[in-house]
């Protein structure tokens, strides 16, 4: 009798607590007759940056500085004139103010000896460092040195920078990397002919080589040393704290592409990889060796002034979340060589954001805009850094391609989406001519990658790689693009890519769009949830004093 | 007459634009200052020398570090003119610089000796008179990061900086895959013994305390 009265017991505890757990409200809520309000999003100012601060305005204008040409660059944050005149002319024949603007070493772009006296120097050192953005550091949570591709996303980043002197950060207060420091791997201009030394000074703690992709280079120098930047080929991988100097003397022009080439799955895509191009021989063609920065070139070579108005590179690359992760748990380079090389799986994994230039949308507004006016003729070397491939898009325009991986095409292609393979680059002429075929008239015209993964940011939209083509008329003083769409102030929160802000929080009809209010849990739910429990209590209680009481 | 005038003009220039700041092709010393005393000092009270050698190969001796300063850390008497001597054994750059000097006589506070590639340089600076720790680091991108971390005592120092190889312990430690030892398993055993041992003795104590004595 005993038995049977605490099997009761025990049945009616279990069917009071199932009860109790299935009626209990559960994560949602189904409305009545009427849904929950919106939840209005109100930016914090704090929290929201400008579209455009940039305390150098005077660099947007035409210049000559030191004798150099220097083109306009009306866009937000135009590239340092005073770097451009620095390497056009080499930072061994620059005056010292001048240099002194740009953080560049002394010897960073050395140029000499005008052998066929044609007017310009024929024997051009450049020097190349490593620097690594948003690293982790043993003193302390944060990433240095700092580096946003968007408000709010530090990935880490791999480049090669012009060989620097000073501070990688702004300064000693503000961590953030030191304007010269940024991706992309900035854009290399030799002259045909030239005989090119390019030295990489391995200032990383991880080995590095240089491999001039596509540049007519011999696989090995007069000493025997491995001249192709290849460690399972030609030479040992450059350790921390060496340098290696390699030796060109490019007979074909065109646009090439220097890289990385060890472990090349994860250093390349890091961002050791950047364009190389090869310019035509032509008198007195000074050049612009570095084009550090936002893609304009601001004094382009004699051979391209011949036949364009003006010349843009557009490096597009791509980042995993999971291949830089290391660079930013570990400090001790052993942890991060056993997370890149033999953790992380290229083959499990997908690219999270998408760079044009070294940023991703909104800050691509900033300083990748290309600043067109009606019946120009604009060369823009492309080059697609992706580990996929990529369909480069113009809106309002048909772009002619007239060479691939610095070869001539036989038959120029016009059409409004171009392939381009990995590592492939496409010279494009982006004809402004308002002729319903190359042009459809002036405006704001978007400019993307169209596999849609590259137009968003982790996942968030619009972000990535979209850039514009922008009329001059359509560009106001300050930089800023006359845009008649949606408000994009939420785009320039740092919360907008970490998926903490409605995507449509400041459209106009935001009650619409806007993330919906929460809805009280379901009365009849409560109430019958919390009677199964009160029975469980109650019946427990019962059971444990029947239990008690002597039988 | 005009072209030698023009040209000893053209070298004093940047000198007198960027004082205590000389650069080549091979070094840069920004805010070198071997006369002007910091305030508190009434006079230099002695001169030092210090040799500071900078390389991958001073970080050998420290697991997970690939950059290092010969020395980690220096102690100076207040007021005292400190030249230092800096070496470089890389064929990348290196820097000594200093971080926290009085910024009226240092620009931003800090003194640096940059070196190109192997070679040296060598540069002064004045010591302030206070009790402090000041920050000597590599500031090229990850150099700290990886190694290249010092410290500079005056009159002691008022504490001992995070992250010096070998000295003082990360603020962030990397964390390392855990393996158990025959001694950390020999260790374990032992412990577990005590802790009965503990209960047993803790009965016996309980019960030494609570039973009459006869």
């Amino acid at each position: 009798m005993k038995w049977l009265r605490l099997s009761a017991y025990l049945v009616g505890i279990g069917c009071s607590l199932l009860a109790a757990w299935w009626l209990f409200p559960g994560k949602t809520t189904e409305a009545g007759v009427t849904a929950p309000p919106s939840r209005k999003w109100v930016p914090s100012l704090s929290e929201t940056e400008e579209f455009c601060r940039f305390d150098h305005p005077e660099w947007r204008r035409a210049q000559t500085i030191e004798g150099v040409e220097i083109a306009a660059d009306p866009e937000c944050r135009p590239d340092n004139p005073y770097l451009v005149a620095a390497v056009v002319k080499g930072t061994n024949r620059v005056t010292m103010p001048t240099l002194m603007k740009t953080r560049l070493a002394m010897d960073a772009v050395v140029k000499e000896n005008d052998r066929d006296g044609d007017g310009d120097p024929d024997v051009i050192h450049i020097r190349l460092e490593v620097g690594e953005l948003n690293g982790s550091t043993p003193d302390g949570d944060f990433l240095i040195p700092g580096y946003r591709i968007a408000p709010g996303l530090t990935p880490g980043l791999w480049v090669f920078v012009p060989k620097m002197r000073g501070m990688a950060t702004v300064d000693a207060v503000n961590l953030d990397a030191a304007p010269l420091l940024r991706a992309p791997s900035p854009p290399i201009r030799v002259e045909q002919g030239d005989t090119v030394y390019l030295t990489l000074e391995n200032t990383h703690y991880l080995p590095h080589t240089i491999h001039l992709h596509g540049v007519d280079h011999p696989y090995r120098q007069a000493d025997g040393q491995g001249n192709d930047g290849v460690p399972i080929t030609s030479e040992k991988p450059l350790l921390p704290g060496e340098r290696r100097t390699y030796m060109i003397q490019p007979r074909r022009a065109g646009t090439m592409l220097y890289h990385c080439h060890v472990q090349t799955d994860k250093h390349m895509l890091m961002g050791l990889q950047g364009l190389f191009i090869v310019e035509e021989n032509r008198p007195d063609n000074w050049l612009q060796t570095f084009n550090v920065g936002g893609g304009k070139v601001r004094h382009p070579s004699r051979a391209v002034r011949e036949k364009y108005d003006q010349e843009y590179d557009l490096h597009y690359q791509s980042l995993d979340k999971e291949r830089y992760r290391p660079i930013q748990e570990y400090n001790d380079p052993r942890l991060v060589a056993k997370g890149m090389n033999r953790d992380y799986d290229i083959t499990d994994n997908e690219e999270d954001f998408f760079l044009l230039n070294g940023r991703a949308f909104p800050y691509t507004l900033r300083d990748s805009l290309i600043v067109v006016e009606p019946e120009q003729k604009i060369l823009l070397r492309v080059v697609n850094g992706h580990p996929h491939s990529l369909g480069l898009h113009l809106h309002g325009h048909k772009a002619t391609a007239i060479a691939a991986d610095g070869v001539p095409l036989a038959q120029p292609v016009t059409r409004d989406v171009h392939a381009l393979a990995p590592a492939q680059r496409l010279d494009l002429v982006l004809d402004t001519h308002d002729d319903g075929l190359h042009s459809f008239g002036q405006g704001v015209w978007l400019m993307h990658d169209h596999a849609e993964k590259s137009v968003t940011s982790d996942g968030v939209g619009p972000g990535g790689d979209i850039g514009m083509v922008v009329y001059r008329q359509y560009l106001g003083d300050d930089g800023i693009p006359k845009l008649q769409g949606m408000d994009l102030t939420p785009f320039f929160n740092l919360g907008m890519f970490r998926k903490q802000i409605p995507v449509w929080a400041r459209s106009e009809a935001w009650e619409i769009f806007s993330d919906t209010g929460p809805l009280p849990p379901d009365t009849l739910r409560v109430i019958l949830s919390g009677i199964s429990l009160g029975l469980a209590l109650g019946l427990t209680w019962a059971c444990w004093r029947r239990g008690r009481q002597p039988s | 007459m005009i072209r030698p005038v023009l040209l000893i003009l053209f070298l004093w220039l940047p000198v007198a634009a960027f004082p205590g700041h000389r650069m080549d092709m091979d070094s840069m010393v920004m805010n070198e200052n071997p006369t002007r005393l910091p305030q508190g000092c009434a006079g230099i009270a002695g001169d030092r020398t210090i040799t500071v050698r900078a390389g991958r190969k001073y970080a050998k001796p420290f697991p997970g570090v690939v950059f290092a300063y010969d020395r980690r850390s220096w102690e100076v008497a207040p007021c005292t003119r400190l030249t230092v001597r800096f070496i470089n054994e890389d064929h990348i750059r290196h820097q000594f610089m200093v971080h926290g000097l009085p910024p009226d006589l240092y620009p931003m506070g800090m003194f640096t000796i940059e070196v190109s590639g192997p070679g040296e340089e060598t540069a002064s600076f004045i010591l302030p008179p206070y009790k402090k720790t000041y920050l000597v680091h590599c500031d090229i991108a990850q150099h700290t990061e990886h190694g290249m971390k010092a410290q500079l005592k005056v009159a002691g120092g008022d504490g001992d900086l995070a992250s010096l190889p070998g000295l003082t312990k990360p603020v962030r430690p990397d964390r390392y895959p855990t393996r158990w030892t025959g001694r950390s398993l020999l260790l374990l055993a032992l412990a577990l013994i005590a802790g009965a041992a503990l209960v047993w003795l803790g009965r016996w104590l309980i019960r030494a305390m609570t039973e009459d004595q006869p």
